[in-house]
Order: structure tokens, then C-alpha cells, then sequence
């Protein structure tokens, strides 16, 4: 299959590429190397596979690399797409115009580990699980968890604005990220920070920059190195999932455990009764329960044992509180730790005559208050179930909600709906059927006062044409800032309607 | 049973679980044959599907162990299925053995 660029990269950049990294082992312009930095897990239109393909892939190994490459860039108005673990499940590293992906897997190293201020300094290639087996020796870690832990890596959860499993307790990427070295937009290199000290977690000097770098989906820069938090080693860890007969009283606990004041509680998920179905089909923990289980809510804790321990006795009234029933130790605790690793799921699905077939996940994250998740509930099987009917290529793998506010358990939710798509039937119709059955249920949760995600980022079809609409009256500051940073719109261009920065 | 045997290794006849699920080997779960007519079972031999159960649960145990010193257990079994046996897993001793019961 050969493939004309779509941008202006030619054999004079390629020489240019290889240039700035001396090594044309890190220029890829072969279509192995492109067609593997395309897509990322979610769901693709793989009949258009070439459409989104970048132009060259480049794999730095320092931020003047980096630097050079976007000022290269600029200076021919090539697109820039950043690419760490491409593991991200709303296409902020699929690439929309070519260009040149910059591919971060190199810069992997640990510059730093700080265990008097408690800070580690890592590139922003680095996997979080390959990074706390290094920390481990130490008796500290960097907690953030999100499905993808094994995969993921630093610099793509920065981008992203990663959710972790443990945020309730925690934080999230953006609490866990104390200051970062970013390549902007125009080449410089410049140090974002919460003021002006690398380790500092807390300053009001200047113009607080932190937020805006981090979940920007790679439109304001390449993030090329990252000083993190380090948290102790928890003691212990402590798990229990609970089972109901009827989703209003697992909703109902949800919300005690996650008010209850227990400082150790690291994250509450909520499942629905159509997750139930869908574990019944392949889940050997939920296979063999009985008919009534409807719903189950899952708690666990970390921390040293002097805490957690009595906190345990808490929750196991609290679960039990509206009638749960607990699983045992065996469910609760395997179960458990294979949420560290979701995306180790084998993914297949039903169609509608019931025959298993493999399909690709999508993963809903809107970001909803505790008092609108029933009606949501509703009101997105509902829509899924319309789709399933008249396409027959997806299917409903049930919701999940998970504590999101960091630190505060009793906060907002990441409210998931999975959805299966079997990608080998997608054609041009069912693929604009799917975008379309995306954007409802993206409206939904703002028609309830939330957000279009909580963690992914709103960078693909379905989610983006509604980024404006989410933002409000912050739209115009967001195109300003886009702008200011982005003269040329090189950044990852054509995401979250930041084109419209331009007109 | 010899794992050089290819007889040996031929798993047992499914029994019906659910119109969806099927077992062969105690608590291992397997999709309904009709209904991989889509997308075809693959042939395992018995050692193979052993292996696969068995990684996953070093899988799981090696997950508690990166997170957390120790598991702390509720010390009980299921409230929903309390006639149900103990599952056939014979772990090596794993932090979740030195953990102390909560109730």
C-alpha cells in the first residue's frame, strides 16, 4: 500500500528529521511505522485506516530534539501529532492532517528520585508501572492508576488529563504532577510549574500555568520531562464488593461510603444491572452468582494498617447498610486487583443473534454528580439499544461509576458505559451511525450538568463538535490561549474544534 | 494423566452452565460452542487452559503485592452463594496469607 503524504513532509524534511536526531534509526517514514502510530483502543473506522496516518514518525531522545522537530514544523507548517503509549481512548494521538508524530517512547528515563522532598523526576516515556517497580525499594510510589497502568505512559497521561482508580485517595495526574518541562507549540522550552520551584506544590507567584498543560490533548506542546509526586507504600490494601438485588439500594450505598468521612478510601465503583448481564456472559466471579445480584458496589481502601483496619469494620457496615450482601474475600480481592489492568479484557462481544464476535470497546468517562447517575443511566441504554437495533454491530456492556473528585470521594463520578463495536462490519453508514449514538450520549451528560469526560478528552467525532457548546462563555478565552501558544496551529491541529481559534 | 499424551490432554465434554456459559474444568468458564460458530474456539490442550488460569491468578497476586504490602481480608466467604465450595486454587503463600480477618 503506498500512501502520499498528506502534508508537506518530502525527502528534503525527512533530511531534515534526520538532522536533528543524527540517528536515521529514530525517522520512520516506512508505512509499518505509520500504520502502527495511527490508531489508539478505541473504536476506529478501520476501513479508513490510511486516512489517519501520519506522515513520519519520529522518536526523540531530549527536549531540544523535540524543540527542533516543532520548530521545523512551524517554520513549513507541518502538523505535529505527540504520541506516547497510544494508549488513550479518544483519539488524541491519531493524527487528522499527517504531519509528524513525535513519539516519546525513548525519553524514559529517571533523571531523579527525591526522597527528602519526595518527588521523582522521570521523561516522559516512561510506564507508571516500570516506574514504581524503581520506587518500590524505596518504600514509596507514584499512585496514579488508571485501566491502562501497564501501558500507559507519563507523558500521555499528562496530556490526557489521566483519571487514576485510586483518586479519591491520591489525586489524579493533575495532582500528581508537581512542575514539567514542555516544548510549545512555537519550539520554546520552558518550565510549567505551579510557580517558579520545581518541587513546589502550592505557590500563588505569577500566573498558576500547571492546569492548562496538563489534559490539553496535545494542542498547547510536548511535555518532554515531569517531576511527580511520591506517596508511601501503602501497608495494606482492602477490598470489598457488595451485591444487590436492586441498583437504587447499590446507588444509595454508593453514596454512604463514598460520604463517610474514611480518609483511606481510595475508590467506590457502582455497577449496573446491565454490567451484571454482560459479566454473567464471560466473568467467572459473577458467572456462578445468583439470579437476584442485580447491582454490586465496590470499595477498597489503601493505607498503613492502623487505618485501614478499622476503617475495614466501617465500610462492611456501610455495605451492608441497604440490604448488600458481600461477595467474599476471593471476589473482592481478585476482582479487584484485575481493575488495575483493563485493558487485558478479552474483547469480544454478542451480536444480536447471540453469536460471540470480536469487537473493540468503547469507553464512555462523562464526569456527573452523584444526583443525576440513575436518570443517565437510563436514558444512555436506552439510546445504545436504539443503535444496537438498527445497525446490529454494537452491543451494551453495561455502566460503571467511579468515584473522580481527587481527593474527595464524595464528589463528582467518571460515569462509563461500555459499548462494544464490531470494527470488521464498520462501513462508511454504521461508522456515521456510531458517531452519531457517541454525540447523544455525549449531550445527555451535558444536558445533566456534566462534561463530556472526565479523563479521555472530547478529541474525537461524536465529542468534539460538542467542546464549545460544553465550554460556554470559556470558549473564547480557550481559542485565545490556543492561539497565543499555536500562531500556526501545528500543534495537533483539527482536535476539540480549536480550529475555530483560526477563522 | 501425562502431558505427553495428546489423549491426555483432551479437555473433558462440557457441562451446561447458563444458556451462555459452558464448564469443562472446574470453575473455568468457557463461551457456549454454538455460539462461536462467528468467530471458531480454539483447540486447547488441558496443560494449556491450566497455565492460562493459573498465570492469571500470579497475575492478580503479583498486582496486590505491587500495590500494597499486604491484603487486608474481611475473613469471609460469600454472602450471596454461602453453599458454594472453596474455588480449586492452590496459590503459593502470597501477602494476602499474613493478612489478619477484620471481622
Amino acid at each position: 500500500m503506498s500512501v502520499a503524504f498528506k502534508s508537506a513532509v518530502d525527502d528534503a524534511v525527512l533530511d531534515e528529521l534526520r538532522a536533528i536526531t543524527g540517528d536515521n534509526d529514530r525517522v520512520l517514514p516506512n508505512l509499518t511505522s505509520r500504520v502502527n502510530r495511527t490508531r489508539v483502543p478505541a473504536p476506529f473506522p478501520v476501513h479508513r485506516w490510511s486516512e489517519f496516518m501520519p506522515d513520519v514518525a519520529v522518536l526523540p531522545v531530549s527536549a531540544e530534539e523535540v524543540s527542533e522537530v516543532v520548530k521545523l514544523a512551524n517554520r513549513l507548517r507541518i502538523p505535529v501529532v505527540p504520541r506516547a503509549g497510544g494508549t488513550g481512548l479518544a483519539d488524541g494521538a491519531v493524527p487528522l492532517r499527517g504531519g509528524i508524530c513525535v513519539d516519546v517512547k525513548l525519553m524514559n528515563k529517571i533523571r531523579e528520585i527525591d526522597l527528602t522532598d519526595r518527588t521523582v523526576t522521570v521523561g516522559p516515556g516512561i510506564n507508571m508501572l516500570k516506574l514504581n517497580e524503581e520506587l518500590r525499594p524505596h518504600g514509596v510510589f507514584y499512585p496514579d492508576d488508571p485501566a491502562s497502568y501497564p501501558c500507559s505512559l507519563v507523558g500521555g497521561r499528562i496530556g490526557t488529563g489521566g483519571w487514576s482508580l485510586l483518586g479519591a485517595r491520591f489525586g489524579h495526574t493533575r495532582d500528581l504532577v508537581i512542575s514539567m518541562q514542555v516544548v510549545l507549540p512555537t519550539g520554546e522550552i520552558v518550565e510549567i510549574a505551579e510557580g517558579g520551584g520545581r518541587k513546589l506544590r502550592k505557590s500563588s507567584t505569577g500566573l498558576t500555568l500547571k492546569q492548562l498543560f496538563t489534559g490539553h490533548q496535545g494542542t498547547l506542546g510536548i511535555t518532554t520531562e515531569a517531576t511527580l509526586e511520591l506517596v508511601p507504600r501503602p501497608e495494606v490494601e482492602f477490598a470489598a464488593f457488595f451485591a444487590f438485588d436492586d441498583y437504587m439500594k447499590a446507588y444509595r450505598t454508593t453514596g454512604a461510603l463514598t460520604k463517610s468521612g474514611l480518609a483511606t478510601l481510595a475508590g467506590v465503583v457502582l455497577f449496573d444491572e446491565w454490567k451484571l448481564r454482560y459479566l454473567r456472559r464471560d466473568d467467572e466471579a459473577y458467572i456462578p452468582q445468583p439470579g437476584w445480584v442485580r447491582a454490586v458496589v465496590a470499595v477498597a481502601m489503601y493505607g498503613t494498617r492502623a487505618e485501614v483496619e478499622p476503617a475495614s469494620r466501617r465500610v462492611m457496615e456501610l455495605g451492608r447498610s441497604e440490604g448488600g450482601k458481600y461477595l467474599g474475600d476471593e471476589i473482592s480481592e481478585g476482582d479487584w486487583a484485575s481493575r488495575h489492568d483493563r485493558y487485558a479484557t478479552p474483547l469480544h462481544g454478542r451480536s444480536r443473534d447471540g453469536q460471540a464476535v470480536p469487537m473493540s470497546w468503547h469507553c464512555e468517562d462523562a464526569a456527573l454528580n452523584y444526583s443525576v447517575l440513575p436518570q443517565v443511566r437510563e436514558e444512555w441504554h436506552a439510546i445504545v439499544e436504539r443503535y444496537i437495533d438498527r445497525y446490529g454491530i454494537f452491543d451494551d456492556w453495561g455502566m460503571f461509576a467511579y468515584t473522580s473528585g481527587p481527593y474527595k470521594p464524595w464528589a463528582d463520578y467518571l460515569v462509563e458505559i461500555d459499548v462494544g463495536i464490531w470494527e470488521q462490519r464498520l462501513d462508511d453508514e454504521s461508522w456515521a451511525g456510531w458517531v452519531a449514538c457517541k454525540r447523544e450520549i455525549a449531550e445527555v451528560a451535558l444536558k445533566y450538568g456534566g462534561s463530556i469526560t472526565a479523563c479521555h478528552g472530547a478529541t474525537r467525532e461524536g465529542d468534539a463538535e460538542l467542546v464549545p457548546s460544553e465550554m460556554g462563555s470559556a470558549w473564547e478565552v480557550v481559542k485565545r490561549i490556543k492561539r497565543a501558544l499555536d500562531p500556526n496551529n501545528v500543534m495537533n491541529p483539527g482536535k476539540q474544534m480549536l480550529d475555530e481559534a483560526y477563522e | 494423566m501425562s502431558i505427553f499424551r495428546l489423549g491426555d490432554q483432551r479437555p473433558p465434554e462440557p457441562r451446561r452452565i447458563n444458556e451462555d456459559v459452558v464448564e469443562r474444568f472446574e470453575h473455568v468458564y468457557e463461551i457456549d460452542p454454538a455460539k462461536m460458530r462467528t468467530f471458531p474456539q480454539q483447540e486447547l490442550p488441558a496443560w494449556d487452559t491450566e497455565r492460562i488460569v493459573a498465570a492469571r491468578w500470579d497475575h492478580l497476586d503479583w498486582m496486590h503485592a505491587h500495590f500494597a504490602d499486604a491484603v487486608l481480608s474481611a475473613g469471609l466467604g460469600s454472602e450471596t452463594m454461602p453453599e458454594a465450595e472453596k474455588p480449586a486454587h492452590s496459590a503459593a503463600p502470597s501477602p494476602r496469607d499474613e493478612a489478619e480477618a477484620t471481622e
